[in-house]
Order: structure tokens, then C-alpha cells, then sequence
């Protein structure tokens, strides 16, 4: 009996590692992030990318680099097991798919700029106050994560749920992108510089 | 008028000439293949796509699954992981787990569909079989669409879709180790639709 009691104890205990975060928490969190969002003008980073899809029996895992600069310059940079570069820069999207180059207009395109709203704020974390995001707050051990859910539906059948780790300094540690079918993409970041000076030619395609 | 009857017959039987008649294939006893490219149960089949689509070009992380037997899943993402399409192939059975909503078009998924099936249709129905040089080539039946399967040193190199003795899809596996095809290239003759795959 006292065996069960136990069993049943970590069991709630394991549940629970994951929780709620209280008003007062949620918001200490948020102005640990904006302040070191505000002070962020560049970061650069590595970063593992895993796809799960349920029926592999193993996540695809693709790895990288990436550069960001005050106020919304980033490109995304795939060196394994392909190389391929985005480049979000002034509204517009530059691809560089091993050699082939291309750019495609997001000033109109309303999943684009959400798109890109998303992976500025996955590298500054700053997305608290975006009225397009439904916002849950979670305490994780020492991380804390926070759940984003789009509100429109045309995004939500992309993107159903945003998750972003950050660690006790406010840094993005983790992203996960999950679509509707449960599926998702998982970036795990490392090797995180701030404030490094970065030239412009880092973000010419 | 009975002259005019004879040349349109002519004409037509030119015209019609089959797809090995046209090419000199020599009849041989019919011999069963199997495509064995995606056939692993215990493998991730991942390639990175291109893909040239009536004038534009796109990539993504093309990834094939064999479930069971005659059970497979297609799936088609961005580098940066969204889906864009996702297919499952059972038995007579196909069926659209996940299409975005510009690409959710029935002709579009009938041309993705079919192309599909060919890569994973592993014990294809054999009717006739010829020989060409050295290539061994198999008339095959695929959900109603006749298929020549194109065996070089018995390994399959290529098949080509056939309709009224033309060719309609072109289908190349090169850089084979180990019952994989390292590059696999999908042309259509009659509209400008090629998928290039390279395995990851």
C-alpha cells in the first residue's frame, strides 16, 4: 500500500514538473526577456533542427547556424545534410537553395510576416505583447517555456502551437512548432553570441 | 472513298504504332521484377527536393515510409519543417492526410498521386516482356496505366509511363547502392512538372 502511495506521489510529482506559472511569475518572465531583448542588437548561434513525423521511425535531424540583427534582419543557414539559406530582410524572404537564389515578396503575404514575427521572436524571445498569439506560461525545472497559439485560422492550420524555451538569463534555448496533426519541428540552439558585431555582408545573398 | 477509308486506317495504325514496336524491343518470356527502392520497412527513405513546377522552382525535404506490406507514407516539407503535403498509399487505397490549402487541388493531386505510386508499387503487375540490348524492359499495369519498366545489369534504372505509344512521365534512379537510389528524377513530357530527389 505505502509502495502505491509513493508510486502515485512521483507520478503527480512528474506531471507536475511541468506547471502553471502564476500572474506575478508570467510577468518577472516577461521583463527579464524585453530587457535583454532590448539590449540584443545581434546574436549569432548553432542550431540542431529535429522533424518528427509519427510515422518515422527516426526525427530528421538537419543542423545549422544562425544571425540576427537589430531590428529584423535573420537568416536561417542549413549546412547538414544540405545547404540551404533563407534570409528574411526588409519584408522581403531571399532563398538560396545551393546555389539556385530566389526571394518571394512577404509584404503581402499575412502568413509570412506572422512567419517571420515568429522566428524574430524564437531568437529574442520578445513576443509577449503580439495581439495574434493566444499566451500560456510554464515553469519547466529551471527553464521556463511559453505556448503560443496563433488565433487566426489560416496561420493555425500551419503552425497550431508555438513553444519556446527560455533559460534563467531570458535566452531562447529551445523551439518547437507544432502542426495540427501533432507533428513538429524542434530547434535546439547552442554556441549563443550576443551583441557580437556582425557586418551587413553576413546578411547579402 | 474506299482509298480515303484505308489511308485514315493506315494513319491511325501508324500513329498508334505500340510503345515497343516504335523502339525495336524484342519479345522475351515474361519475368516478374520488384522495385525494391522503397521497400525497408525499418528505413526513413529522406530526400531533399526540387522541384520545377510550370515555371517555378521550390525546394523541401521529400520523405517516403513503408509501413506494411503494399502501405507506404509520402510526405513533402519545407527545410524549415512545415508540411506542405502529406500521402498515404494502401493497397487500391490513397488517401490526403495533409495538403496545404493553395495546393489542394484535385487534378494536382491526381498528378502527385500517380507519379507516387510508381515509386512505391514494389511487385508491379508484369504483362509483357521485352529486351533491348542489354536492357531488359517489363510491361507493366498500374492502376490502369500501362508502365515499361527499364532493367540494366538487372537493376532498375528507369520507367516511363506511357500513353498512346508516347512517352507522359519519365521516371530515372541512378547512383543505386544497397537497393537505394541515390537520385531519382521525375520529367513530364507533356507539361513542364519535374521532381528531382537526392537522398539525404
Amino acid at each position: 500500500m505505502r509502495k502505491l502511495v509513493y508510486i502515485l506521489f512521483f507520478m503527480v510529482l512528474a506531471v507536475h514538473a511541468q506547471s502553471k506559472m502564476n500572474t506575478s511569475e508570467a510577468n518577472a518572465l516577461k521583463a527579464t526577456v524585453k530587457a535583454l531583448s532590448d539590449e540584443t542588437r545581434t546574436i549569432t548561434a548553432d542550431f540542431v533542427q529535429y522533424k518528427h513525423l509519427d510515422f518515422l521511425s527516426n526525427d530528421i535531424k538537419s543542423e545549422g547556424k544562425l544571425a540576427f540583427k537589430s531590428p529584423s534582419m535573420v537568416k536561417w543557414e542549413y549546412v547538414k545534410p544540405f545547404s540551404y539559406s533563407v534570409l528574411f530582410k526588409n519584408e522581403t524572404l531571399f532563398i538560396n537553395d545551393n546555389g539556385n537564389k530566389s526571394n518571394m515578396d512577404m509584404g503581402s503575404n499575412k502568413i509570412f510576416k506572422q512567419l517571420n514575427q515568429l522566428i524574430t521572436a524564437s531568437i529574442k524571445g520578445d513576443l509577449f505583447d503580439a495581439s495574434e498569439f493566444e499566451v500560456f506560461y510554464f515553469k519547466n525545472d529551471e527553464n521556463s517555456e511559453v505556448h503560443f497559439n496563433p488565433k487566426d485560422k489560416q496561420f493555425a492550420e500551419f503552425i497550431q502551437s508555438f513553444h519556446i524555451t527560455f533559460n534563467d538569463k531570458g535566452e531562447v534555448q529551445e523551439v518547437k512548432m507544432i502542426e495540427p496533426s501533432a507533428d513538429y519541428t524542434q530547434i535546439i540552439f547552442s554556441n549563443r553570441a550576443t551583441n557580437k558585431p556582425l557586418s551587413d555582408a553576413v546578411f547579402m545573398q | 472513298m474506299r482509298y480515303l477509308c484505308s489511308s485514315i486506317l493506315m494513319l491511325l495504325l501508324i500513329s498508334c504504332a505500340s510503345y515497343p514496336k516504335k523502339n525495336g524491343f524484342t519479345v522475351r518470356e515474361v519475368r516478374n521484377i520488384e522495385n525494391l527502392y522503397f521497400s525497408d520497412t525499418s528505413k526513413d527513405y529522406v530526400y531533399k527536393a526540387n522541384i520545377e513546377a510550370f515555371g517555378n522552382s521550390f525546394g523541401g525535404i521529400f520523405i517516403i515510409k513503408k509501413l506494411g506490406d503494399e502501405h507506404h507514407r509520402i510526405a513533402f516539407t519545407t527545410e524549415l519543417g512545415n508540411k506542405i503535403f502529406d500521402f498515404s498509399f494502401q493497397g487500391e487505397d490513397f488517401k490526403v492526410n495533409h495538403i496545404l490549402k493553395d495546393m489542394d487541388k484535385k487534378i494536382l493531386i491526381n498528378v502527385l498521386k500517380n507519379d507516387f505510386q510508381v515509386l512505391v508499387a514494389q511487385n508491379p503487375f508484369i504483362e509483357k516482356s521485352f529486351q533491348k540490348d542489354d536492357d531488359f524492359i517489363q510491361q507493366a499495369s498500374l492502376h490502369h496505366k500501362t508502365y515499361y519498366y527499364f532493367l540494366t545489369e538487372e537493376k532498375l534504372k528507369k520507367v516511363v509511363r506511357v500513353g498512346n505509344g508516347k512517352e507522359k512521365v519519365v521516371f530515372l534512379f541512378s547512383e543505386i547502392n544497397d537497393n537505394i537510389a541515390q537520385q531519382i528524377r521525375i520529367s513530364h513530357q507533356n507539361f513542364k512538372l519535374n521532381i528531382a530527389l537526392k537522398a539525404l
